[in-house]
């Protein structure tokens, strides 16, 4: 059984390896060069003198002088990023969904299912196949990604909770692969035809994806506030913090929003640098900026939270899938 | 050996045809007692037919004690059939011969001739069979 | 006698139409049998709720007295060939011999390459790009390897030309009678099913018109001609099966359970004439009330 389905994929299995050998062609040449680029410019350091309390003027200037450089070499870069979203809904379109549709729309399931071996253990054996080879690649990419894509969310002083960043690094493709996978065997299994089969997935997929990560995601933990007083130059305070920041705006002394999206910072000549500034008329005496935030340090937890979901909704599709399965005629 | 044939248009019973080439190959003599007949499977697949058609003509052929079957081995000729061969029915033939002349100054066709024979030896053989067994006609 | 597939009130739905209905018949094993009906009488249904491909929606099937739906202990007593023979067609006849050997308990390997062999089918060329009578016989060597007790096979001719068609049934003639395998095929070529098959079963409009086997059926039938009949009782007629009419005359073709009226001249049938008289009942006054037209 374990024969077949490696003799039946291993062309599959052979394109996908391409596939990734190409991706790591182009992935660990520029993996490096970015790596070799910040530790030349100290931008770690640069880091921390931007994200001190009371950063040094001439350093800070000097310091995003280097960050812009580096953004102006790299930040394209982070368009490859964008693949690597498509990627698990690749490997769902063309070895989910194909798994049991191709076999019914070509009738060979007659075949193997009349042989001495039952359809529900060649079913187990193919879709524990597909799963294992989808769970290897995508910790391959996963955790090759987040290696790959430090300096770049560092330079750019991004969260790594940033929508697209968050998705494509860490264990959450794994998640998104094997549920990819499986929403494609099931969808597969009750449309037994390629072309339903693979809209369903592309649907389902995108559909579900951009539900989780638009209404649940912020939602994982009850998220933190912090309140910073209006003082010194630099616009956003603790966004370089790495926090994932929800919500913000400014917030008078009686506690009410009156300028949402928003954080104030004294103007230049108004006050000097790093003191208090004078009271903004706009706002009135004893404001101060208020953010509604994940802190970075839950990335990885985050990161499990997702990815769980996803191995969880995959499980029952599986599950489902092997239901259905009998039904298939 | 021999081979058989099937005339796929024919109305008779592909077992009966089975039989009538044995028995016409018996008849010629082109089988004679010690002769194996084909074996069922070779039979059955190079006429393309069920080969328990093939076993129900050779059983037939075993019960009229023309064939035996050999367990393991094959199916046999055991006897020849009736008659006496060809040479010795001279006499009949010209017999035929004359009778047939007599039909044909009398205006019968080829045709109208055959369909007389017909229904003559077809009317005899019911008359004998009716002798023999009395009880059976009424079936 | 030992049966190897029985039926018993067997019915499949697809939707609110049902495929099958009320299928109830006894085959007997050692036989060769023919599944006879016009396309979409329920045929592959049959077959496949036999192989238990399908799970029935009424009744039971059984195969040598086990259901095989969902009962993967059935699947070596069963060889099936469904129909187009759907093969991997990137495999090589080869691979699928060796791929054969690894999903049945019992495999006879020797006897496929062997018949292969003889076939001469090219052992190393994906089977999708062998002819279609080369893949039909790649499809019967791997159900022949399983050693079934009951081959079913679904249309296997049909899209073959007529040298192909004959070799296919020469070889499974030819290893049916090695093996004393039973063998359920559906067909509608009457003339290969009156050589091949000494058992039948006819579909029509998803219910069993008749099955029995071959000897018998044609033994009790007659077709009848005399004086024109309108409904009244024949002597030693027992079912008409199918009648015509002229203004003078009847012609019938009739099971008979006697001594027929001597009014009537008596034919013998053919297994043809047989099964064509039970598709071509019932036929016109469905067509009729279907197209509301007064019958």
């Amino acid at each position: 059984m374990i024969w077949l389905t490696w003799r039946q994929h291993r062309r599959q299995a052979l394109f996908t390896l391409v596939g990734l050998v190409a991706l790591a062609a182009l992935m660990i040449p520029t993996g490096l060069m970015m790596r070799a680029s910040y530790a030349d410019k100290g931008l770690a350091e640069c880091l921390r003198v931007l994200n001190a309390a009371q950063p040094d003027p001439e350093r800070a200037r000097l310091c995003n002088r280097a960050l812009n450089q580096f953004a102006d070499r790299f930040d394209s870069m982070s368009l490859i990023g964008v693949l690597f979203l498509v990627l698990p809904l690749i490997v769902g379109l063309f070895w989910g969904a194909p798994l049991v549709a191709r076999e019914v729309e070509q009738g060979t399931h007659r075949f193997a299912w009349t042989q001495g071996v039952g359809r529900r253990q060649w079913a187990l054996v193919k879709f524990g196949f597909v799963a294992v080879v989808a769970v290897i690649v995508a910790v391959v990419y996963g955790l090759g990604m987040s290696w790959w894509a430090t300096p770049l969310t560092g330079a750019a002083q991004q969260s790594r909770f940033d929508v697209i960043f968050f998705d494509m690094q860490g264990i959450a493709p794994i998640g998104y692969t094997l549920f990819a996978i499986a929403l494609g065997v099931c969808a597969g299994v009750h449309w037994p035809r390629m072309m339903p089969a693979m809209a369903v997935t592309l649907g389902g997929f995108v559909g579900l994806r951009i539900l989780l990560t638009v209404v649940a995601r912020p939602h994982y933990l009850p998220p933190e506030t912090r309140t910073i007083p209006i003082q010194g130059t630099i616009g956003e305070p603790g966004g370089a913090l790495g926090d994932w920041i929800l919500e913000k705006g400014i917030r008078n002394a009686g506690g009410r929003m009156v300028l949402s999206d928003a954080q104030a910072a004294c103007s230049g000549a108004a006050g000097p640098a790093g003191g208090k500034c004078p009271p903004i008329v706009e706002f009135g005496e004893g404001a101060y900026n208020w953010q509604l935030y994940q802190p970075a340090d839950r990335f990885w937890l985050f990161q499990g939270i997702e990815s769980g979901i996803f191995v969880a909704l995959a499980a029952v599709l599986l599950y489902l899938a092997l239901r259905g399965i009998r039904r298939v005629a | 050996m021999i081979e058989f044939v099937l005339d796929a248009r024919s109305k008779v019973n592909t077992y009966v045809q089975l039989i009538q080439q044995v028995k016409q190959a018996l008849r010629v003599g082109l089988l004679v007692p010690g002769d194996q007949l084909p074996k069922v499977r070779d039979v059955a697949q190079s006429l393309a037919i069920n080969p328990n058609t093939v076993l129900k003509a050779y059983r037939e052929l075993e019960i009229e004690g023309l064939v035996e079957g050999r367990p393991g081995v094959g199916t046999f000729v055991r006897r020849t059939l009736g008659g006496p061969p060809l040479a010795d029915q001279a006499e009949l033939r010209e017999d035929l011969v004359a009778w047939l002349r007599r039909a044909r100054t009398a205006g019968l066709t080829p045709e109208d001739v055959i369909a007389l024979v017909e229904t003559t030896l077809r009317a005899t053989l019911a008359a004998e069979a009716a002798r023999t067994q009395p009880a059976a006609s009424a079936g | 006698m030992d049966i190897a597939l029985e039926t018993e009130q067997l019915g499949k739905r697809y939707g609110r139409r049902w495929a099958l209905q009320d299928c109830s018949f006894r085959l007997p094993a050692g036989r060769i049998v023919g599944l006879v009906g016009p396309n979409g009488a329920g045929k592959s249904t049959l077959l496949h709720l036999a192989v238990g491909l399908l799970q029935p929606d009424a009744g039971e099937v059984r195969i040598f007295g086990r259901s095989p739906y969902d009962n993967p202990a059935t699947l070596p007593d069963i060889g099936f060939v469904a129909q187009d023979t759907p093969l991997y067609r990137d495999f090589t006849a080869a691979e699928l011999v060796q791929l054969g050997g690894r999903m049945n308990v019992r495999w006879d390997a020797a006897l496929a390459r062997e018949r292969l062999a003889q076939l001469g089918i090219p052992p190393k060329l994906p089977v999708g790009r062998l002819s279609g009578g080369q893949r039909a016989q790649v499809a019967l060597a791997l159900a022949l390897a399983k050693r079934p007790r009951l081959l079913l096979l679904d249309e296997p001719v049909a899209s073959l030309d007529p040298l192909a068609r004959r070799e296919f049934l020469q070889s499974l003639m030819g290893s049916v009678t090695d093996s004393g395998t039973t063998v359920l095929l559906s067909s509608h070529l009457l003339a290969d099913l009156e050589r091949t098959c000494d058992h039948l079963v006819v579909l029509h409009s998803s219910r069993v018109r008749l099955a029995g086997a071959v000897d018998d059926l044609v033994d009790a039938h007659r077709q009848l001609v005399g004086p024109r009949h309108v409904g009244e009782t024949i002597a030693g007629v027992g079912t008409v099966v199918r009648a015509r009419h002229t203004e003078r005359q009847s012609t019938l073709l009739a099971r008979i359970d006697g001594v027929v009226d001597p009014e009537w001249t008596v034919h013998d049938v053919t297994l043809e004439d047989v099964i064509l008289a039970y598709l071509a009942d019932g036929e016109t006054t469905v067509a009729r009330t279907d197209w509301e037209v007064p019958a």
